[in-house]
């Protein structure tokens, strides 16, 4: 009797230990890393200085701006964007809804994306054989653009990813970032049934429109320009690199017969009034006030300004994907997501992709992101 | 309950001396907001311009009662940035106030100086005058990164405070009566006795027309100082935030509370300027 009591206890006592052994186990599995990340507002050409000062401890920027700070070794990479999310969009060709409804709109708009893809299909080339004079054209075409040296440009072109469709993962993609405005308030439902949405996919769905790439192939080299009085009236940002398929376009040695991809397709094309734009936000102002036919820009500002404003555009055609990243202070001994809690990490602004990829990236390891106060 | 009482007649008192002024300012208000109303309307095609095509940039001039409620709401929900519209403005009140209070420890002393002194405005006026017309939004980038997150948006505020505190003070140091001033030589007063009792005095009415004119530009500044970097936000950067979305709305609920900061700011110093004049004996 004495010993089954004995084996009882000594049964009871082993379940016992083994369960608070699985519980220690499974609680350390499951605990939540918490802190918090500080950030602040600030353009990506004054972030470089912001950290080699000490202002900031870490910043997030697209290309050539990122890789301006490790070629200048003020900087170390801690993430790429790619691995926040794969192959996220980033930059896109935008067309104003009334140019492409108007004369010859549709038909314009058609051979500009037809241009806008094979000045991408040309620079992935390029891209993909360093040695070749195409490689040197585009670098040379770069740095004029961005203002920054070749150096820069070449580690920059690594970590971007052009193309031009807009497959499944453009479009979710998109639909994560529009849910994510409606939840932290920059957009509302409201907003969304304003424009005659019913939800978000419906949004998304009706905002981008694959006509003009799925037409595209149908598009022949054409020596008369079809539009010689009105050309089409482009806008684009600052020195993006995101965006170099509009210079690669304009471009008139690409072809290697005197005339840019544009004229190629028997387009013409003169840069917007106020082009080239200091931030999305601006240059769909110059949508709204009739200045810009077709653009590139980021999709959170066209998504966010559409939505809010409803300026009349549509999303016709992909431009980049990836091409930012989180860097640190160089030395800083900063390795991971970790290591940015209770620091300050500068951002182009909260309507930025770059925020919600810092916001996505710090909420998976259990992070907040805050405004620094 | 009796200072309560005392406040209320003298409130009531003020009412009725001044009934055809208020009574005017009213009208004028009204009258703004019914022609901001109508052009809405008009834009809108909405009554009493039904009929008309509504206009593509309408959303761009929202109704009055729609700011007014957008308004209401930003102190009661966070915006983008994740912070109340209280916290906005406390953040550019402390801007504003740090950056006055610079603007009036520097520009007072400069003014007089340049007032009585011609070497000191041989000096002085070469600078100032170059200076001056440089809008506080070109100094934004470099104060960015010289002066730092905390005192760069604060300079950018003293820029526009300064120069009308400083050019106020400098007229009114230098329209004193030489009269006054033979008058207490006369008397025997020292040079310090003539400074701080007859020089000063003299310059207060112009430096208070100089702080009330540099608070509404201090406030014209606070997009331009808050737009990059500012910490804390602010309702420069909460105008800056909502514009850069299209949330025209929200926007203009950031323009009406830098008015009625303004305002508030603006009549604080008036009321103090009448304590003052009432004391040094003026009114």
């Amino acid at each position: 009797m004495d010993k089954k009591i004995l084996i009882a206890v000594a049964v009871a006592a082993v379940v016992v230990v083994a369960a608070v052994a699985a519980a220690v186990i499974l609680s350390e599995g499951e605990k939540v890393k918490s802190g918090t990340v500080y950030y602040i507002t600030l353009p990506p050409k004054d972030m470089r200085a912001a950290l080699s000062t000490g202002q900031i401890d870490a910043y997030i920027a697209w290309e050539p701006f990122v890789s301006d700070s490790i070629v200048g070794e003020v900087g170390e990479i801690l993430k790429w964007s790619d691995e926040i999310i794969p192959n996220h969009p980033c930059c896109i060709v935008a067309v104003r809804n009334e140019f492409a409804n108007g004369p010859d709109g549709s038909q314009l708009t058609l051979r500009f994306i037809k241009a806008h893809i094979e000045a991408t299909k040309w620079m992935k080339d390029a891209l993909g054989d360093t040695g070749s004079a195409e490689y040197t054209l585009l670098v040379n075409m770069a740095v004029q653009f961005t203002q920054r040296n070749d150096s820069v440009v070449k580690a920059a072109f690594e970590h971007i990813e052009y193309g031009y469709d807009m497959n499944t993962n453009f479009r979710s993609a998109l639909e994560q970032f529009t849910d994510m405005y409606i939840e932290t308030n920059m957009t509302t439902n409201a907003s969304l049934a304003a424009r005659g949405y019913s939800s978000v996919e419906d949004f998304v769905g009706k905002y981008v429109n694959g006509s003009y790439l799925d037409d595209a192939d149908s598009v022949s080299p054409n020596s008369t320009i079809l539009n010689p009085d009105a050309p089409i009236r482009l806008g684009f940002l600052l020195g993006d690199l995101h965006q170099m398929a509009q210079v690669v376009a304009q471009n008139k040695t690409v072809t290697g017969t005197g005339t840019s991809l544009f004229e190629t397709y028997g387009v013409k094309v003169v840069n917007a009034t106020g082009a080239p734009f200091a931030n999305g936000g601006a240059e769909m102002n110059g949508f709204a006030a009739g200045a810009v036919d077709m653009g590139y820009l980021g999709a959170p500002p066209a998504i966010l300004n559409h939505l809010n404003a409803g300026i009349g555009t549509s999303i016709v055609a992909q431009a980049n994907s990836e091409g930012s990243g989180i860097i640190v202070k160089a030395g800083s001994g900063i390795t991971s997501l970790d290591g940015l809690v209770n620091k300050t990490v500068a951002t182009p602004g909260e309507s930025s992709i770059q925020f919600l990829l810092l916001k996505i990236a710090l909420q998976r390891e259990g992070f907040e992101l805050k405004i620094k106060t | 309950m009796g200072g309560m009482q005392r406040t209320l007649n003298t409130l009531k008192k003020a009412i009725l001396q001044n009934w055809k002024q208020i009574l005017l300012s009213g009208v004028s208000l009204a009258c703004f907001v019914a022609g901001w109303w109508l052009y809405s309307a008009w834009l809108h095609g909405d009554w009493p311009f039904e009929g008309r095509e509504r206009v593509d940039f309408a959303e761009y001039v929202p109704y009055p009662w729609v700011v007014l409620q957008v308004f209401i709401d930003s102190f009661q929900h966070v915006d983008g940035s994740g912070l109340y519209m209280g916290e906005h403005v406390v953040a550019s009140l402390k801007r504003i106030f740090i950056g006055f209070m610079l603007a009036l420890a520097v520009a007072v002393p400069a003014g007089l100086l340049m007032g009585r002194s011609k070497a000191a405005q041989a000096i002085g006026s070469p600078i100032v005058e170059l200076l001056r017309p440089i809008p506080p939004l070109a100094w934004v980038p470099i104060f960015l990164v010289v002066l730092k997150f905390f005192w760069g948006p604060i300079l950018i505020v003293f820029l526009g405070i300064f120069f009308p505190i400083l050019l106020n003070v400098r007229l009114g140091a230098r329209s004193v009566d030489p009269v006054l001033i033979d008058a207490a030589r006369t008397l025997g007063a020292r040079r310090s006795q003539i400074f701080f009792k007859v020089v000063l005095p003299y310059t207060i009415p112009y430096l208070m027309t100089g702080i009330k004119v540099g608070l509404g530009i201090g406030w014209m500044c606070i997009v331009a100082a808050e737009m990059l970097g500012a910490v804390g936000g602010g309702v420069g950067y909460y105008i800056f935030l909502t514009a850069g979305m299209s949330q025209y709305t929200t926007m203009y609920a950031g323009m009406v509370t830098i008015g009625l900061l303004s305002v508030i700011t603006t009549g604080v110093a008036g009321l103090f300027e009448r304590r003052l004049n009432r004391w040094m004996g003026m009114k």
